[in-house]
């Protein structure tokens, strides 16, 4: 499988990874890690076409699917797995460093900032 | 009393008539997930790390009901995110009652004395406020100050104008039972119908992955908050599921008894776990390999005590047998004593 980096990742993070499968069984290893990421990916066809968006579910049966939210458009895209030719981990991964020991251990000012940014964010979106 | 006689019947009813139809596996809560958007961003949260896009995405009223009518458990609990944010809450809720189901709306509160108006008191809604303990506990597991405040504030005001009110509270492995116990106390005071407890637990994708507790741990700690305990304190939830907390009896996971539906469909295999997606209850049902899940068949179920798992398990106790439902009776009539 290949593994190029294009972004730096964080911490052996798969953020900022793209990884272009030579087997099937990479291909479901790098679909289920996909699958377990909290962030976008953008996935490339073997038609050459790009889907970038959240992978929310898969089926490994005899006919093997992801499911795609795509960012840009409304309602959610079946793609098989023979489809696929690469997949890169270009969203932000939403859960990275949100981690309870990571809020404990940062400074108070530290949290302070985040606890308004977060209630400055959902103030905005007039949910506060 | 601290569920009403008429919920009460309805699910004893409901359980009943599974029984004699013979249908062995069958939903007690239908969760409902309308969006993933929240206005609090509680570090450990596993339920509100997604892109924006995902965020912005909700259920229809339709698409809740219809979840609703297919899965046709008696009671529907409504958590997210944060369900106040959906502007179309108040029309799924009044859709939701008109269908006679016992529908607990969970809401960190922040936004509920605003929108009381929008809402009609029921028998069929409760609203269940997230509280995590006194005012401390409670802003620091919420990550920011004053919450507890506009909880206890919003919560005045619904008992105030005739809602059924209870709290719903996650313990976590440095909860202190003393503080737990006086927080019961004001909960109380405060006149909340009941409360629900439950421990955490390590979602597969949440980033806090060590402050949840062990199975062992649970037990300590919840024998030593609910031992003894108060004859005010009124719990909306099974008595012999807190039994099962504190360690008096065994459950295996009845993992069906809490079917989960989001934006992404029918989650498999239950609310914690998120192994995959259907389009139909049934499908749900019928494609889960329900054997391959619970203590000793899965590592993720290994330390897993959450009442989305193990009440329905409690219930199934109770409608049984004769000898659960006397345990039922007994571990309601003398709470904190060991029902045999």
């Amino acid at each position: 499988m290949t593994d190029s980096t294009y972004h730096t990742p964080e911490g052996g993070a798969l953020e900022g990874r793209l990884f272009r499968p030579a087997t099937s069984a990479e291909q479901v290893e790098v679909v289920e890690q996909a699958f377990d990421y909290r962030g976008d990916v953008t996935l490339e066809l073997t038609s050459g076409e790009k889907v970038e968006g959240y992978v929310f579910n898969r089926e490994t049966g005899d006919e093997p699917f992801l499911q795609i939210y795509p960012k840009e458009r409304s309602g959610l895209r079946t793609i098989r797995y023979a489809d696929l030719a690469a997949i890169a981990f270009t969203g932000k991964d939403t859960a990275s460093g949100k981690s309870w020991e990571a809020w404990v251990a940062k400074k108070e000012s530290q949290r302070r900032a985040e606890a308004e940014h977060a209630a400055a964010e959902a103030r905005a979106r007039g949910h506060l | 009393m601290a569920v009403p006689v008429s919920q009460m019947y309805t699910v004893a009813k409901y359980v009943l008539t599974q029984k004699i139809r013979g249908v062995r596996r069958y939903p007690l809560v239908l969760m409902i997930e309308p969006l993933f958007r929240c206005n609090l961003a509680c570090a450990g949260c596993g339920k509100i790390q997604y892109p924006d896009h995902v965020l912005d995405k909700r259920l229809t009223p339709e698409q809740c009901w219809a979840a609703a009518d297919e899965c046709g458990a008696p009671m529907v609990s409504i958590p997210g995110g944060e369900p106040l944010i959906h502007p179309e809450m108040p029309e799924i809720i009044r859709g939701l009652v008109a269908r006679k189901k016992y529908v607990y709306l969970c809401t960190n509160a922040i936004l509920l004395e605003r929108k009381l108006d929008e809402y009609t008191p029921s028998k069929y809604l409760t609203l269940s406020i997230h509280m995590d303990g006194l005012q401390e506990e409670h802003d620091l597991a919420v990550c920011r100050d004053g919450v507890y405040d506009v909880a206890v504030k919003a919560i005045r005001a619904a008992l105030k104008r005739g809602f059924r009110v209870t709290t719903n509270t996650t313990l976590f492995d440095d909860a202190n039972p003393k503080r737990v116990r006086a927080f019961f106390d004001e909960m109380m005071k405060l006149g909340v119908e009941g409360m629900m407890i439950s421990p955490g637990y390590s979602y597969q994708k949440a980033p806090d992955q060590k402050n949840f507790l062990k199975r062992n741990r649970t037990r300590d700690l919840f024998a030593r908050i609910l031992s003894d305990r108060k004859r005010t304190w009124r719990f909306n939830q099974s008595p012999l599921f807190l039994e099962f907390l504190m360690g008096r009896r065994e459950y295996q996971c009845t993992p069906w008894g809490n079917p989960t539906y989001n934006i992404f469909g029918w989650q498999k295999p239950c609310y914690l776990l998120q192994e995959g997606y259907v389009r139909t209850f049934q499908e749900l049902l019928n494609a889960t390999n329900w054997e391959d899940y619970g203590v000793g068949r899965n590592d993720k179920c290994a330390d897993c005590m959450v009442h989305c798992g193990y009440e329905a398990s409690a219930v199934e106790d109770t409608f049984g047998s004769w000898s659960g439902f006397g345990r039922t009776v007994k571990a309601t009539l003398m709470p904190g004593h060991l029902a045999r």
